[in-house]
């Protein structure tokens, strides 16, 4: 028992673990899954706890996918990713001469793979953080947010959730901000100043000291009393007024 | 003076050019009636033409409460007065010596004046007129053809495959394990996909299924699901049977079990709840989808399959349907389609709400 490899399959499909550990144990009988997850969640611990010499990851799982899980095991263990399709990853591991194995899987293949394995496992696991790095920031798609993309208003008692797209303008009504779009309007508490710091500035103009519009919803500018100027709307009747120190926003437009 | 400059809008090299061309015509053309020279009348004539015209141009920009023709003739009136006075100025003449002696002639000089302003601005009107229902009808047919492409891109949208290349084999690998360890759950697992593949490879689709049909989709995706993700998902239909026979616009429900999977049960750790619902009430049906996973996160986007249902929803019933979308209690989101029912529908009997 001691001799055995120590081994750690994570998969958030519980028959997929289930899979993976049966074929491995046909394959590997000097192979022992010590451990089983179903995200990289608590890497650490399970490093600590069982000290395994080699990791299976799935590549997408929630919370800590495969990809992060890799970051933090780096070069404590041997990694085999586990995937089902990811055109991009599966060449940057032949690239990379990582290993890895395909769901559905193919005996052939998986045993092609434990081959390797065992002659690995003798030698210090590689380091491929560089790899790992680039790949996370392709596939992980948790690319830092940067805009509001989602308006949290309240409608009776209900919250309702309204895409930014959807949204023709926003204004300020004393204490709250009016939320309007083509189907009606709710209130937000968020004011309007707070709002111009997360919108995506591109999309949301500031018109006036009360008043964000989505320019994409603008139908037509002109000029109205004074020096300001008005703002008709797409599929909508109201028109917006665009205060002095904002209308060189619609010059030569 | 900046301030003022947008009063003196449409003051341009052309507009005084047609005034001249017009002035001098108007004076050749009373040449006969008057004893003056034909230099004196074109005087006249140019005095009454760009007085008019620099007061007919601030009337038009100027933003009182009165219609925007009524300010045109008082400038007009005001321009052939001033004009008239102006030109006798500049042959000599004194203004009371005018308004006593001379009225008769100026009185004349004035009214021609008004006259030729007035046609001229008539013509003006109606040719402002044209040109506003030109681009009225251009603009009418713009959107006809923004409507087709919508239509065209909504259909394009539906003829393309839906099937995830990664849902897919992680499917089968689940029926590769159940093939080896419990048959006849590989063989139930097998029907589900192939029934959801069925309805979601690409094909033509009509506009309208029923929501039999939509849910029995969504049922095949949500079961194949619940394989997958073991004790992480639940899922339960709560619909009426007597509404399954009503027409549904087709792939809606399932892109919202999709979403309602990816964005709320997949990113959570948790169980996550999937229920779908249907309802009547009011001559609309309502059939949403309620989750109890991870809920919307402010800053990521997740719309695109929503504008798309937006759209096709618009295409379809304009005003008359919406998608909504609300937090669910205590998490997650309730995404619901509400369209229009047809009116036999409406006739329905009372209903009696199914376990």
């Amino acid at each position: 028992m001691p001799d055995k490899v120590r081994a750690v399959i994570a998969d958030d499909e519980p028959l997929l673990r289930a899979q993976l550990r049966t074929r491995l144990e046909r394959l590997w009988p000097e192979l022992a899954i010590v451990h089983e997850m179903a995200n990289g969640r608590d890497v650490e611990q399970v490093l600590e706890a069982h000290s395994p010499e080699l990791f299976f990851l799935d590549i997408h799982m929630p919370g800590v996918n495969g990809l992060e899980a890799a970051r933090t095991i780096g070069s404590r263990a041997h990694v085999v990713f586990v995937t089902a399709f990811d055109q991009y990853a599966v060449e940057a591991f032949e690239r990379g001469a990582i290993d890895y194995v395909l769901k559905p899987f193919n005996e052939e293949r998986l045993a092609t793979t434990v081959g390797r394995l065992r002659e690995r496992l003798s030698a210090a696991p590689p380091a491929f953080d560089a790899l790992v790095e680039q790949l996370a920031e392709r596939l992980g798609g948790a690319k830092p947010a940067e805009h509001l993309r989602w308006i949290k208003a309240s409608v009776g008692p209900q919250v309702r959730l309204i895409p930014v797209e959807e949204v023709l303008y926003f204004q300020s009504d004393e204490k709250y901000t009016r939320v309007v779009t083509c189907e009606g309007e709710a209130l937000i508490r968020k004011p309007i100043r707070e709002l111009l710091e997360e919108l995506d500035p591109a999309r949301f103009w500031q018109i006036h000291r009360a008043t964000i519009v989505n320019v994409d919803r603008i139908a037509g500018v002109r000029r109205g009393l004074k020096d300001q100027a008005e703002l008709s709307l797409r599929d909508h009747p109201k028109t917006l007024v665009v205060s002095r120190a904002f209308t060189h926003l619609f010059k030569q437009m | 003076m900046s301030r003022f400059a947008y009063l003196f809008e449409g003051l341009t090299v052309r507009r005084v050019l047609a005034v001249t061309v017009i002035c001098v015509a108007a004076a050749g053309a009373t040449r006969w009636f008057f004893t003056n020279t034909i230099f004196e009348l074109l005087l006249i004539a140019l005095c009454i033409g760009y007085t008019s015209t620099l007061f007919f141009t601030i009337a038009t920009n100027l933003r009182l409460g009165m219609r925007r023709e009524v300010r045109q003739v008082l400038a007009i009136v005001l321009g052939s007065f001033l004009g008239t006075i102006l030109a006798g100025l500049a042959r000599g003449f004194n203004i009371s010596h005018m308004l006593t002696e001379r009225l008769w002639g100026a009185s004349m000089t004035m009214g021609l004046g008004i006259g030729i302003g007035c046609v001229v601005l008539a013509a003006a009107i109606i040719r402002e007129r044209q040109a506003r229902d030109e681009a009225r009808l251009h603009r009418a047919e713009a959107e006809r053809q923004q409507l087709e492409k919508s239509v065209l891109e909504a259909k394009l949208q539906l003829m393309q495959a839906q099937v995830e290349p990664h849902f897919l084999f992680n499917t089968l690998a689940n029926v590769q394990h159940l093939v080896e360890t419990d048959p006849p759950a590989a063989s139930r697992m097998l029907d589900s996909l192939i029934r959801y593949l069925r309805a979601a490879l690409p094909q033509m689709r009509e506009n309208s299924t029923t929501l039999r049909r939509e849910i029995e989709m969504s049922r095949a995706f949500l079961e194949i699901q619940r394989v997958r993700m073991g004790s992480r998902l639940e899922y339960a239909i709560e619909v009426p049977p007597q509404m399954l026979d009503l027409p549904f616009p087709p792939m809606m429900l399932l892109s919202l079990v999709e979403n309602a999977i990816k964005h709320g049960a997949d990113p959570c750790c948790e169980c996550v709840a999937v229920t779908l619902r249907a309802s009547q009430a009011d001559g609309r049906l309502t059939v949403s989808v309620a989750d109890t996973g991870q809920g919307i996160v402010p800053k990521k986007a997740g719309g695109v399959g929503l504008a798309n249902i937006r759209e096709r929803l618009k295409t379809l019933h304009g005003q008359a349907a919406r998608l909504v979308l609300e937090e669910n209690q205590p998490r997650g989101v309730i995404a619901s389609i509400e369209v229009p029912m047809p009116d036999a529908a409406l006739h329905a009997p009372p209903l009696v709400r199914a376990a």
